[in-house]
């Protein structure tokens, strides 16, 4: 018998030996937070539904491949439901998130919300700092790059800006990133 | 990529060649990529160690941005698709989560008996009494979709009550059980869960009422005060009590 609060680390271990109830205290732990992360990047309620289940299918078969030392299980998790939300995204016949962007500003509004541990803290507030470092217009791009799944193509559209100089922008912002985080 | 000539006043090659690793990797992450391209990298990811590497940093380190984004409680439903796309058609969980099921008599007549020796193994053991038997009720959310099931022991004025399983209200209420009888006001049969089995004895004057014609109720209240005098907070599924056969 599981028992509440079970560390997602230990459900994942035993989902991976096939444990359907651990399966379920998983869902039962996660879904909520997963649901919010699909609909953040599939504004359509059943699109984000559907890759909720590819989440979730994806965990079941996929478990045996979580590495602890990579990652924590909430992170693994997280990226699953980003990536399966953004292959859905990829597939929709017309796109959602058409929005013209505005270079000059920051896409998010910066509310912090109260971190859960010390560790998730410290990684966030570098993170931050280090999104800060960048010049606006990178930090924007990779912004709504990240939250809202947009392709380099749709990126170039949205802020009227050269396919090549947007390329050049993240990927300069992202190797800025890498330098000011380390490893 | 091919962009052979850069537009003028874009003078950075990295718009233009090829990435490195630790780039291409972010951009993986970022989701930047069209889906030939995250297709390819997912394939590469699975054979070599060192970009799984490179991805798996970039996901740590930009997964705090993930942590603002507030929780959704999703539909039951998805839980029943995602049990059956894994073709789990044997589980008792998946049973309770067919809507074939429900609208199968013949199954539900051997759901009838499965309950009710699970109440015969919940309850202290009984003298022989004259047959009474379980009454089962769905109790389903407007979509249809189960949500509990309720076995309604009239001998022992107690009600069984067993979720389809399915996440907690993210704002921390929890649900309670009204029964409803004919042009009456629902009256409160207590506290049950959406994770596990709950027992919940009837009180002796509403047992009467424990028959066709009355409706099941689950809403979703404030756990302080339970049980209240009447529902204030939304009915998240609810279901009419039948008797197969019987009045």
């Amino acid at each position: 018998m599981l028992e509440e609060g079970t560390p997602p680390e230990a459900l994942l271990s035993q989902i991976a030996l096939g444990n359907r109830e651990a399966f379920a205290a998983l869902y039962r732990a996660t879904a909520n937070k997963l649901f919010g992360i699909c609909l953040r990047v599939l504004a359509e309620r059943s699109e984000a539904e559907d890759a909720l289940q590819d989440v979730f299918t994806t965990v079941w078969r996929k478990a045996a491949q979580f590495d602890a030392t990579r990652a924590s299980a909430a992170t693994w998790l997280a990226m699953i439901a980003r990536s399966k939300a953004i292959d859905r995204l990829r597939a929709l016949p017309a796109r959602q998130s058409q929005a013209s962007l505005e270079l000059t500003e920051d896409l998010e509004d910066p509310g912090v919300s109260p971190p859960q541990e010390a560790q998730a803290a410290t990684d966030r507030a570098q993170l931050e700092r280090c999104l800060d470092l960048l010049d606006a217009r990178r930090r924007a791009l990779i912004r709504a790059a990240f939250f809202e799944g947009s392709t380099y193509e749709e990126l170039a559209a949205r802020t009227q800006s050269p396919l090549g100089s947007v390329k050049s922008w993240i990927r300069r912002g992202l190797l800025q990133l890498r330098e000011c985080l380390g490893t | 990529m091919n962009t052979p000539n850069p537009p003028l006043g874009s003078t950075d090659p990295s718009g233009s060649e090829p990435p490195s690793d630790d780039v291409l990797a972010g951009e993986y992450v970022l989701g930047v990529l069209d889906p030939a391209q995250r297709r390819s990298l997912e394939t590469r990811l699975g054979s070599d160690r060192a970009f799984a590497e490179r991805t798996a940093y970039w996901e740590r380190r930009l997964a705090p941005l993930l942590d603002d984004i507030a929780p959704v409680s999703p539909p039951e439903r998805v839980w029943q698709r995602v049990c059956g796309r894994l073709g789990w058609t044997n589980t008792r969980a998946s049973i309770w989560q067919s809507l074939a099921f429900w609208r199968g008599a013949a199954i539900l007549a051997t759901l009838v008996a499965v309950v009710a020796v699970g109440l015969s193994v919940l309850q202290a053991p009984q003298p022989p009494t004259v047959l009474a038997p379980s009454l089962v009720t769905p109790l389903a959310h407007d979509d249809g979709t189960p949500a509990w099931l309720v076995s309604i022991d009239r001998t022992g004025g107690t009600v069984a009550v067993v979720p389809v399983p399915g996440p907690r209200d993210p704002q921390g209420r929890v649900p309670e059980l009204w029964l409803i009888p004919p042009g009456q006001a629902p009256r409160s049969l207590g506290l049950v869960s959406v994770e596990r089995s709950r027992t919940v004895e009837v009180p002796a004057s509403l047992r009467a009422w424990l028959a066709s014609g009355s409706v099941l109720a689950v809403s979703l209240e404030q756990p302080s005060g339970i049980p209240h005098a009447a529902p204030a907070g939304p009915i998240i599924a609810k279901g009419a009590i039948r008797v197969a056969g019987a009045g």
